[in-house]
């Protein structure tokens, strides 16, 4: 056995074992950091396979990048433990394995009894080095043959970006332009006006502050006073004296007033 | 198991793309599918670069890079639509959030 | 990859980590008694000749605390943590060459412990990693102010970190190769000024003095020194991510940070400043001679500068340093394809 196979056989193992550790893990921080190990150890098979400037990529990019934003939103998303760990399925859990190790049987057949078609390319050892190295050889591809996808790619990212602020804003309904903070029915609606008797001589609109509303019940006697109301600009409007002369307690719409 | 061949690379790549896609499978909390999403895309490039090396190619590696770069995007994205679940729905259970409708 | 047998290798790394451990160690001696010296006062004086014994007064009293495990803390990430970041420190320091060859009892032996093509991005990928030390601290404290304080930590030094990146790009494009013994050796050249025959070093300050701006502010940020040192100051958040650590955890912390301090000194001292190069004699003294400036600039912002809220300093990153090194990237590519490198 060569010191190669060694060296792989060891990351090997340890990245499968954290690979299965991410999934089986209660708590999804220690998922986190058994994903860091199977990365950090991806990355060193990737120097293996003389793919070093990938092993850095994956580092910095995966595990320095990706993953820490991971780690941040478990951090700030507050969650309580599970159900799927406390009396759950443990046939689930039984079948999941039995079907892994049938999928990778089948995987690790066809693996092994494989046949290489077309030409090997013409990059080995020697005329990488010949080239200048990994990188170079990296930067000769990507600057000359795939810019088109580079240029995409670099669009996916700003897209992907722009995507995430959006869905990231908070989300309530005052901090929108123009969002009501009012309650508001209207008495100059036609099913209004038939319901409560409206002293004479009030005026078009007003505002009650009642205890189980925020901001207040505004009340108009016609449609324009409901669009026109200064409730709607968000400025507070003071509720009258003689406020409490309307019933409260029972809703407008309710049975004893009807 | 003399010598260092792509078989190597390829049970391990199928180990881990498998161990993911049972993550996906059974796991409730969205933020371990999505690690487990992430383990499936790095076996896959393992399963690239290995075939780079064994065929001696760049090819495998530049898509590798390509991958990478997009599952950046895709990761960011995803974040982006948990943190939105979990302010609008309170949970992270995907059993939980079952309706279209609220 | 260099021809020298595997254990001659891990020989000289293993004397560069010692040589590094002891550094930190009179580092922290060193900072106490310049920041001392420029607040008028003496510092450690006691222990030992001019303080020197300092640091292991230190030690042992550090070793000598109780070991304390919050209650409700996450044991195993809670010890692990700290090792992350006292781990992934050190390990920069393996790759800065510290000189050409020496014949040691007839074998050439170099003077780094390893020669890697992508060297710049190793350490890179070093200081990504060390950020979990602090965000796996931060949250198995069990402590609300710690999460909080290593997450804030945590996002300054990945910010700062694009910054520190990019700022490197420049010198990338003009030396052609990521391997720092490469880049050292480029700068061993002398260059003639506008062909007059004065002669200065090629160092790469002359090409890149915005990335060199960019890049110290950059390493200030990173290792959470003042003026940056918002999450881990004591009078906020009562200490960040390292409140709940006492004793030689949280000395962990502290060396790691030190450690980092002089490994980006060193660091800085290659890229920018020629490292090994001097007038008189190439040797190593000239780059512990240029880390040890760096070292000093690093204590004088301590002493000087005062705190940067949080908002102005995720501010500087991205609105300042970002944009500016972007810039760099354009002029510096535009000179290289122009001029082929001959602006002067």
């Amino acid at each position: 056995m060569t010191p190669e196979v060694l060296v792989f056989d060891i990351l090997a193992v340890i990245a499968v074992i954290a690979g299965i550790g991410v999934v089986v893990s209660r708590n999804p921080v220690h998922s986190a950091v058994a994903l860091v190990v199977t990365f950090v150890n991806l990355a060193g098979i990737f120097v293996m396979l003389r793919a070093e400037f990938l092993a850095a990529v994956q580092i910095i990019v995966y595990t320095g990048a990706i993953l820490v934003l991971v780690l941040f939103v478990i951090m700030l998303v507050d969650m309580d433990d599970l159900p799927e760990f406390h009396g759950g399925a443990p046939l689930q859990r039984l079948s999941a394995i039995v079907i892994g190790l049938i999928l990778l049987g089948e995987v690790a057949a066809a693996v092994l009894t494989r046949t290489v078609v077309g030409q090997p390319g013409p990059w080995n050892e020697e005329t990488i080095a010949a080239a200048g190295g990994n990188v170079q050889v990296l930067g000769q591809f990507l600057y000359s043959g795939y810019v088109l996808p580079i240029q995409a790619m670099a669009i996916v990212l700003l897209v992907g970006t722009i995507g995430a602020l959006v869905m990231a804003r908070p989300d309530e309904p005052t901090t929108r332009a123009g969002g009501r903070t009012t309650g508001t029915i209207s008495l100059g609606h036609s099913r209004g006006a038939d319901l409560v008797a409206l002293p004479s001589g009030a005026p078009p609109a007003r505002v009650i502050h009642r205890e189980d509303m925020r901001d207040g019940l505004v009340m108009v006697t016609s449609a324009d006073a409901y669009t026109e109301h200064a409730a709607w600009a968000g400025t507070d409007v003071p509720s009258e004296p003689g406020a409490a002369e309307y019933p409260t307690g029972a809703g407008i719409g309710s049975e004893e007033n009807r | 198991m003399g010598e260092l061949t792509a078989t190597h690379f390829l049970l391990l790549s199928a180990a881990l793309f498998i161990t993911g896609m049972m993550g996906v499978l059974t796991r409730r909390n969205v933020l371990v599918i999505f690690m487990s999403v992430e383990l499936m895309v790095n076996a896959v490039n393992v399963s690239f670069v290995g075939f780079a090396w064994e065929q001696n190619s760049m090819i495998g590696q530049t898509f590798a890079l390509f991958v990478i770069g997009i599952a950046a995007a895709e990761a960011v994205l995803g974040l982006g639509i948990v943190m939105a679940l979990s302010r609008r729905a309170d949970t992270v259970d995907v059993a939980e959030v079952t309706e279209l409708r609220d | 990859m260099s021809d020298q047998p595997l254990w001659i290798s891990f020989v000289v790394g293993f004397i560069v980590l010692n040589v590094l451990l002891i550094g930190m160690a009179y580092m922290t001696w060193a900072e106490r008694k310049v920041m001392a010296y420029m607040q008028d006062r003496i510092g450690p004086n006691r222990t030992g000749p001019f303080g020197l014994l300092q640091p292991i007064a230190d030690a042992v009293k550090l070793i000598g605390k109780e070991d304390l495990i919050p209650k409700f803390a996450d044991k195993r990430i809670f010890v692990i943590a700290p090792l992350v970041s006292f781990v992934t420190a050190p390990l920069a320091g393996l790759v800065i060459p510290f000189g050409d060859q020496v014949t040691i009892a007839g074998r050439q032996i170099n003077l780094y412990a390893t020669d890697i093509n992508i060297a710049v991005l190793y350490v890179l990928a070093l200081s990504s990693i060390g950020v979990y030390g602090i965000i796996l601290g931060g949250y198995a404290s069990a402590n609300r102010y710690s999460l909080l304080g290593a997450l804030r930590s945590a996002a300054q030094v990945v910010s700062y970190e694009i910054a520190l990146g990019l700022s490197l790009v420049g010198i990338f494009i003009i030396s052609g190769s990521l391997s720092l013994v490469d880049i050292l050796n480029q700068q061993r050249q002398t260059l003639d000024l506008f062909g007059t025959g004065l002669q200065i070093p090629n160092w790469f300050i002359f090409y890149q003095p915005l990335a060199f701006v960019i890049f110290l502010i950059a390493a200030v940020a990173e290792t959470n020194r003042l003026p940056f040192d918002l999450p881990e100051a004591e009078t906020e958040l009562i200490s960040g991510f390292h409140t709940e650590y006492s004793g030689f955890r949280f000395s962990f912390y502290f060396l790691a940070e030190y450690i980092s301090m002089i490994v980006i000194s060193l660091f800085a001292a290659t890229l920018f400043l020629g490292g090994t190069d001097g007038p008189i004699a190439d040797g190593a003294w000239w780059l512990i001679l240029k880390a040890m400036i760096f070292l000093f600039f690093y204590i004088w912002l301590r002493t000087t500068l005062p705190r940067f809220r949080y908002d102005q300093l995720m501010g500087i990153a991205w609105k300042v340093l970002l944009p500016l090194a972007l810039l760099n990237i354009v002029v510096t590519g535009f000179v290289r394809l122009a001029f082929n490198n001959q602006l002067w």
